[in-house]
């Protein structure tokens, strides 16, 4: 992936909260050649600590730059809650939001995008989709540019 | 509940039946009595009337007999005394009457056979006495004054004149005894009748007084049954309307359920489906490596054989391991929802102590204040379920409350018409706002995920309070602790139960 404006490679935030689909969408984005660092959470209460940093504003991620892959279910709250606090905060909220998950309800999709997702991708059952849907994202991303956060 | 309210409708019926007819009867009895009474009264009356009557005319005309024939004796001594023929005009005036006279006094005793005798004697009497006065006018009015005097001298005038004198004054008394007697008789038949109507009209009165009460009663009784009908009804409409939004929330409920068993489902095969790829790109590297043992192949195939190979075999078995404890979490949840229910009186304040003291150990690890209210309701309802309800409950207080602060647990609960509310209070963790409704979902859970657990005893808690005819709510503060309040009917009705 290419790096930013002022030349800081790009993290992405990848709240998973099954391991294996973890495991699978990280060796599917490198075959990709994509090889920024990944930073994983399991539930969407740790990713959002993160996210926000200890005072809960997000100014922790001042001047980096981030790109994020959520699930919509996940055990402690929904990855909707997650993509509104997103959205919501004065410095994430032109972070490029990637919505992963195994939902195509048309109405979970509207509503993800109403909230300001970038991109909604459902994962196919079938492991060849499953694999070229994320190996395209990974070349998508090699692409596509990112803006720093504010 | 409702056979009680069936026996409490019929009841009335059975006892209608008896009561007022019996009262009738009794009621019409006293009044044919009472009039036959006075129709007999006036009967007897009318015949001892008539008597007084006849017997009154018996005598008079036993008096006018008397006087005839005194008016004939006076007008023929008169004659006799003087010869002056005016003394003639009573002595004939009398005779003229004499006959019709007696026929008279014949005609007002024929009734009387006891008198017969004397009517005979006083009617040969009477024959007797005339004929001895025409003798004497006659032989005064041949001249022969001499012979007719000497015949009154003979006395047998007087005599005939004693007995006719005698059988009249006997008649006369007995007509004068009989309608003593009969008025004697009629005061006391007044009497009798009036004490009769008394006593009948005052009976009369009671018996209307106590029929008037009756129905008083069968009125009240009968417009208190309709309005029990109309209670049936309303209960019935309301009835209805639980039960239909009951279904409606169910229905809404298997649709939710059906789409976060085939999301959480899918996840595992997802890893399955994905794993099963990796086995086979690594099988690949190791199959070139062995065909072609050269270093090029070697990398790969020792990556895959101490990493990519045991990983994916790992992710497998984990992920057949998380369906199979999906598919028996499902299970678990469709068998509770099939278990027949059994309807039994609960001391909830037992339910509670029983629960408290399984996790008494937890109690006392945490240094939580259990506050158990001494005014817990009894139910009648389905004891498994209520114990596994607020187990669940008090289990999830104890396990989510705020670390490094003493624990508080309340229970109470206090009855609300039909309804019995029971409220599990703690002062934990809390839950946030948006999470409120997701805790009752199957394998969702909220805040840290620093305990274990699988996201399935709120939504079995739920289905169970739902299947009992009740709901479970929850208020909440994050960070200062949980309300969950479960409205439970005080009376389980088993049909009224929904399964999910």
């Amino acid at each position: 992936m290419s790096p930013n404006s002022v030349g800081l490679p790009v993290s992405i935030v990848m709240v998973e909260d099954d391991e294996g689909h973890a495991t699978l969408i990280e060796r599917n984005i490198r075959r990709a050649g994509v090889n920024n660092r990944i930073v994983p959470f399991k539930n969407g209460t740790s990713a959002l600590e993160f996210l926000l940093g200890e005072d809960g504003k997000g100014t922790a991620h001042a001047g980096s730059s981030l790109l994020i892959l959520l699930d919509l279910n996940l055990p402690d709250m929904t990855g909707v809650d997650i993509l509104t606090r997103i959205k919501a905060n004065e410095h994430l909220k032109r972070v490029p939001v990637v919505v992963l998950t195994t939902t195509d309800d048309q109405r979970e999709i509207q509503r993800c995008y109403d909230l300001g997702a970038n991109v909604y991708i459902t994962k196919p059952v079938d492991y060849e989709g499953f694999a070229s849907a994320i190996r395209n994202l990974g070349l998508f991303f090699s692409v596509m540019q990112v803006p720093t956060s504010e | 509940m409702a056979s009680m309210s069936h026996a409490s409708v019929n009841s009335p019926r059975t006892r209608t039946s008896r009561g007022p007819l019996a009262l009738l009867g009794v009621g019409a009895l006293i009044l044919l009595i009472v009039v036959g009474t006075a129709t007999w009264l006036a009967v007897v009356t009318a015949r001892l009337s008539s008597d007084v009557l006849t017997a009154r005319a018996a005598r008079t005309a036993a008096s006018d007999e008397l006087e005839t024939l005194l008016d004939a004796e006076t007008g023929q001594r008169g004659y006799v005394i003087t010869g002056d023929p005016s003394y003639l005009q009573p002595y004939n005036r009398a005779r003229a009457r004499a006959a019709t006279d007696f026929d008279q006094l014949r005609q007002s005793e024929r009734a009387n056979r006891a008198n017969q005798p004397r009517l005979d004697a006083l009617g040969r009497a009477a024959n007797d006495k005339l004929r001895e006065l025409a003798l004497t006018v006659s032989l005064m009015q041949a001249g022969k004054r001499d012979e007719a005097i000497a015949e009154i001298r003979t006395g047998r005038g007087k005599t005939y004149m004693d007995q006719a004198r005698a059988q009249l004054a006997a008649i006369i008394d007995d007509a004068e005894a009989t309608a003593g007697r009969d008025l004697d008789q009629l005061t006391f038949d007044a009497r009798l009748l009036r004490t009769v109507t008394i006593v009948g009209g005052l009976f009369i009165v009671l018996f209307a007084g106590a029929a008037f009460r009756l129905l008083l009663r069968y009125i009240r009784e009968a417009v208190a049954a309709r309005k029990e009908v109309e209670g049936f009804n309303v209960t019935l409409e309301d009835r209805v309307a639980r039960r239909t939004a009951a279904l409606t929330r169910a229905n809404e409920e298997i649709q939710r359920f059906a789409y976060i068993v085939s999301h959480d489902l899918r996840a595992p095969l997802v890893n399955i489906m994905g794993f099963t790829s990796e086995l086979d790109v690594g099988t690949r590297a190791l199959q070139a490596y062995f065909a072609d043992e050269t270093a090029e192949n070697k990398a790969p195939a020792l990556e895959a054989a101490n990493q990519a190979l045991p990983e994916a075999v790992g992710f497998i078995r984990s992920s057949t391991t998380k369906m199979d404890g999906l598919i028996n979490a499902i299970l678990k949840l469709s068998r509770e929802g099939k278990r027949e229910l059994l309807a039994e009186d609960v001391d909830l304040r037992r339910v509670f102590e029983i629960i408290l003291a399984s996790v008494k150990h937890q109690i006392d690890e945490t240094e939580t204040k259990v506050t158990l209210s001494p005014h817990l309701p009894m139910v009648r309802s389905d004891r498994l379920s209520l114990e596994q309800i607020f187990s669940n409950l008090v289990d999830n207080a104890l396990k989510y409350l705020e670390p490094g602060r003493p624990g508080k647990l309340q229970i109470e609960a206090e009855n609300k018409g039909q309804n019995v509310v029971i409220k599990v209070t703690d002062n934990g963790r809390g839950i946030a706002e948006q999470d409120r409704e997701r805790v009752f979902e199957l394998f969702r859970r909220a805040g840290r995920q620093d305990r274990p657990g699988e996201g399935i005893g709120l939504a079995h808690v739920r289905a169970q309070v739902r299947r009992l005819g009740g709901d479970i709510t929850v208020r909440s503060k994050l960070g200062e602790g949980s309300e969950f309040r479960v409205v439970l009917p005080r009376s389980l009705l088993i049909e009224q139960s929904v399964t999910l």
